[in-house]
């Protein structure tokens, strides 16, 4: 049993506040050796806070932390590094000028000040060991080469390979999987298991349940600053996690699975959108329509062509080939300015390529429409705000006033500002990518049920594109699949959906787990 | 009025309302020391002698909100004074040489513009290459040689209305002028927008090509207006006029709260910070301190103000400064 392995490291009744938000409060968890811990809760519940603290980014104002039994203090990351801990970011921090190999052993840079990095070959031979050892020499092309041309997963491989050189006995994953498609991932638990049986204690931080509980042994859930749970995955199974992390808001989560019944679409009207025999930089011969009321998702895997397909429409990067309408008007857009102006709006899936960060809310949601509160180029500021706190209301910000700054919202709430400023314009056309991308349970229905309304309710044509498949079985009305750059596949919602979709992606990614998922998900998915 | 309401005037918060206090507090110690700092005489004085900074730190505060830097004010100020005094010698009638003059500074700023748009140039390289073509030029017109101004503008820089004197209400007018079009123009907003997270605001939709190029031309403009000023108030244009001025008005921008990583700042801010370096200037002129003393007190001030920001910024939260001058120290990853 995984209880008798040893505790490698503990912290007990550690308190952290910023000012006065209670980030952590009276929390104790240990971690052991040899066991995969999964550390669950929604964005906000001091996840996050939790692995600064243990890897000494964060002081905690009260409380202790055992490293094998023994009280320590943690200075700074580079002391929690000494004592065997050590943290994989969501975002790999690499510099990039740099090869493979150098960013691999970054740390011996900090921690022998006057030495230089002994360069070249010894360095690749030493990086050649190390990745061997944990069976990942074919999986990084390159180990001289510069970090530059490397894959969102490579990074990841290398930002895991920099915190195993100083051989941890702690691990923790901040979403490690957050931008990896479902083969990488598997490759990623593959690491881990190996680790695991190593002896390492590996923490791992995710959004994905049900990848979380394909490799945890132990679950904690966190809430609010506080542990609300823990134990085996056998003793707290997934739908009681669930309930956990949502608390009270346990009936917003369940609204997920809610189909409802949805207006009929003319068939005759004149679609929002129609592309034919589209082409551009990763993918070609794309037809598909999307009608006004109708929410199409795109499936699809990372690198399928998906997100290049919008970025082509919207006119930030160039269509070579093919035909793009408008309300049945033949258009051609040269920048996204240009496909606002046509009632096209985009919220990309990167939330920092869109947010203003030193500024309120109102200065984020109004952006693009000044000029609406004023004339010759002056606006009224009184009106910007009025309208910014109604539309911010009408789409549900959790925010006292539009007057805060909105760094200080959550991924969600943000999420939520970028729909409303998207909307302020008025588009016929709404393009989501990945619209619920590091958002939390809870505001993720909220996210669902509003995009819903407004397909539904205002008559909007919505287009979004997601890596997962139970949001695109959920939200969508109608599904096109993309794959290896071209539409395989456009299918109504139902139970027939779910199975054909896990299999047109399931196809190339080898993957029992896809199809299952889909299975499970048909009897909720068949009120249709 | 305290402290508390004057952070309610409209306009008037955060580095502002301090850079008030601290002017305030310093002009009371001043003038103890010596009483003739507190006279509205030189009041005066200070703000005839800020007001050609001044009326460059108003553009140059649109560009570092942009997140650029216009190092070229100093030699685009002299090359524009020059230009319309050379104009006006030439025979031209002395208003069309003073808009031609402001037209030669946008157009140096548009130049500036343009290769930081279309070559993607970083605006310090950009702008420091006009810094030294716009000095050279200066001086291949004038030939090293000074040139009288026309004496109907001559009031520009030493008349005075209503006894304020003329570049004093220029420079204030252009403050109120600029200030408004930051904070209640479109073009000010997207000026911000740029300057905070020029991806988003390319994603939603702002020109931001056009935004760039019009900061800089904003502030070839007036550092133009600047020179103009300038030019009338010592009766003659000469080729060294403005030089260095650059460091000065980067400087008033920085005291008045703008932050080099862009996206914050205020024309006020700028104005009160020009205010305080003259204020400081005068107060050691009166003082009959060394000049030395003087120019190390500016340099504190600048970098005291950036600190006072950084603190009013939250950079600091919960960590007394001991900390976190140990934690430098200690943690060699930070």
């Amino acid at each position: 049993m995984s209880t008798e392995k040893p505790i490698a490291l503990e912290v007990v009744s550690v308190d952290k506040s910023f000012g006065s938000v209670h980030a952590l409060s009276d929390v104790s968890m240990r971690f052991r050796r040899g066991v995969v811990t999964a550390l669950l809760g929604e964005n906000g519940a001091g996840k996050s806070t939790m692995i600064r603290v243990c890897s000494g980014v964060h002081q905690p104002d009260r409380g202790e932390i055992l490293v094998a039994g023994s009280p320590v203090r943690l200075a700074g990351s580079l002391a929690a590094k000494a004592m065997g801990i050590a943290v994989v970011h969501q975002e790999p921090q690499l510099v990039t000028q740099m090869t493979v190999a150098e960013n691999i052993f970054l740390a011996r840079l900090g921690s022998r000040a006057g030495s230089a990095l002994h360069r070249g070959g010894a360095l690749v031979g030493e990086a050649k060991a190390l990745l061997a050892s944990l069976g990942l020499e074919n999986d990084l092309p390159d180990l001289g080469g510069r970090c530059t041309g490397l894959s969102a997963a490579e990074r990841q491989l290398v930002e895991i390979a920099r915190a195993l050189a100083a051989d941890p006995h702690v691990l923790f994953l901040d979403e490690p999987n957050s931008s990896l498609t479902r083969k990488e991932t598997d490759r990623l638990f593959d690491i881990v298991r190996r680790l695991r049986d190593r002896g390492t204690a590996v923490v791992l931080v995710s959004h994905r349940l049900g990848e979380v509980y394909e490799i945890a042994d132990e679950v904690i859930v966190m809430r609010d600053g506080r542990k609300v749970g823990e134990g085996s995955v056998a003793a707290l199974p997934k739908a009681r996690a669930i309930q956990l992390m949502a608390g009270e808001r346990l009936k917003a989560a369940l609204d997920l699975a809610e189909a409802e019944a949805r207006p009929a679409l003319k068939p005759d009207a004149v679609p929002v959108l129609s592309v034919r025999k589209a082409s551009g930089l990763a993918f070609s011969d794309v037809s598909f329509d999307i009608h006004a009321g109708e929410i199409v998702g795109m499936a699809g895997l990372v690198g399928s062509g998906r997100t290049e397909i919008i970025r082509a429409i919207i006119g930030a990067d160039p269509l070579t080939g093919g035909a793009v309408s408008l309300n049945g008007r033949r258009v051609r857009f040269s920048s996204p300015r240009d496909a606002l102006k046509g009632g096209i709006a985009f919220i990309s899936e990167e939330r920092r390529t869109s947010v203003f960060y030193g500024h309120d809310i109102a200065f984020n949601l109004t952006s693009n429409v000044l000029d609406r509160f004023g004339s010759f180029g002056f606006f009224s500021d009184r009106k910007r705000r009025a309208f910014a706190q109604a539309s911010a209301d009408e789409i549900g910000v959790k925010a006292e006033t539009v007057d805060v700054p909105i760094r200080t919202l959550s991924g969600g709430n943000q999420q939520k500002v970028l729909l409303a400023r998207a909307l302020a314009s008025n588009p016929s056309l709404v393009i989501l990518d990945e619209p619920t991308r590091g958002v939390d349970v809870r505001t993720k229905a909220d996210m669902y049920r509003l995009i819903r309304s407004l397909a539904h309710e205002r008559g909007l044509a919505v287009w979004f594109v997601s890596s997962e498949l139970d949001e695109i079985l959920q939200l969508a009305d109608r599904i096109v699949v993309v794959r290896g750059g071209t539409i395989a596949d456009s299918l109504a919602r139902g139970p027939e959906a779910a199975r054909v979709v896990a299999s047109a992606l399931g196809e190339k990614i080898e993957d029992a787990g896809a199809t299952a998922l889909a299975s499970d998900l048909a009897p909720t998915l068949g009120t249709t | 009025m305290g402290f508390a309401s004057l952070r309610r005037l409209p306009f008037l918060k955060g580095q502002e309302a301090g850079l008030v206090g601290v002017i305030v507090v310093l002009s009371v110690a001043f003038s103890f020391v010596n009483p003739n700092f507190l006279t509205t005489d030189n009041l005066r004085n200070v703000l005839v002698a800020v007001a050609v900074v001044g009326i460059m730190s108003i553009g140059q505060c649109f560009v570092i909100i942009a997140r650029e830097i216009d190092l070229s004010v100093g030699s685009v100020m002299g090359l524009s004074g020059l230009c319309g005094a050379w104009l006006m010698a030439a025979g031209l009638n002395p208003w069309v040489a003073v808009a031609l003059a402001i037209g030669v500074g946008a157009a140096a700023g548009f130049v500036n513009g343009l290769i930081v748009v279309l070559f993607r140039v970083n605006s310090f390289i950009a702008t420091l290459g006009m810094l030294s073509v716009a000095r050279g030029l200066t001086q291949v017109i004038s030939g090293g040689l000074p040139i009288m101004v026309d004496p109907q503008v001559m009031f520009l820089g030493q008349g005075s209305f209503l006894d304020i004197p003329v570049q004093v209400l220029i420079f204030i007018g252009l403050v109120i002028v600029g200030q408004f079009i930051l904070k209640r123009s479109v073009i000010g907003q997207r000026i911000v927008a740029v300057g905070d997270n020029d991806e988003a605001a390319r994603l939603s939709g702002i020109p931001i090509a056009s935004t760039r190029i019009a900061v800089f031309v904003v502030s070839g403009a007036l550092a133009a207006i600047a020179g103009i000023v300038y030019t009338a108030q010592v009766s003659v244009a000469e080729a060294q006029a403005g030089t260095g001025l650059e460091l000065d008005v980067i400087a008033a921008v920085v005291i008045g709260g703008a932050s080099l990583s862009g996206g914050r700042g205020s024309i006020l801010g700028a104005m009160l910070g020009a205010y305080l370096l003259g204020a400081l200037r005068n107060a050691f002129i009166l003082l009959e301190l060394s000049p030395f003393l003087q120019q190390m007190s500016v340099g504190l001030v600048i970098v005291l103000a950036a600190i006072f920001d950084q603190v009013r910024q939250g950079s600091f939260r919960n960590v007394g400064i001991m900390q976190s001058l140990i934690g430098v120290f200690r943690s060699r990853t930070r």
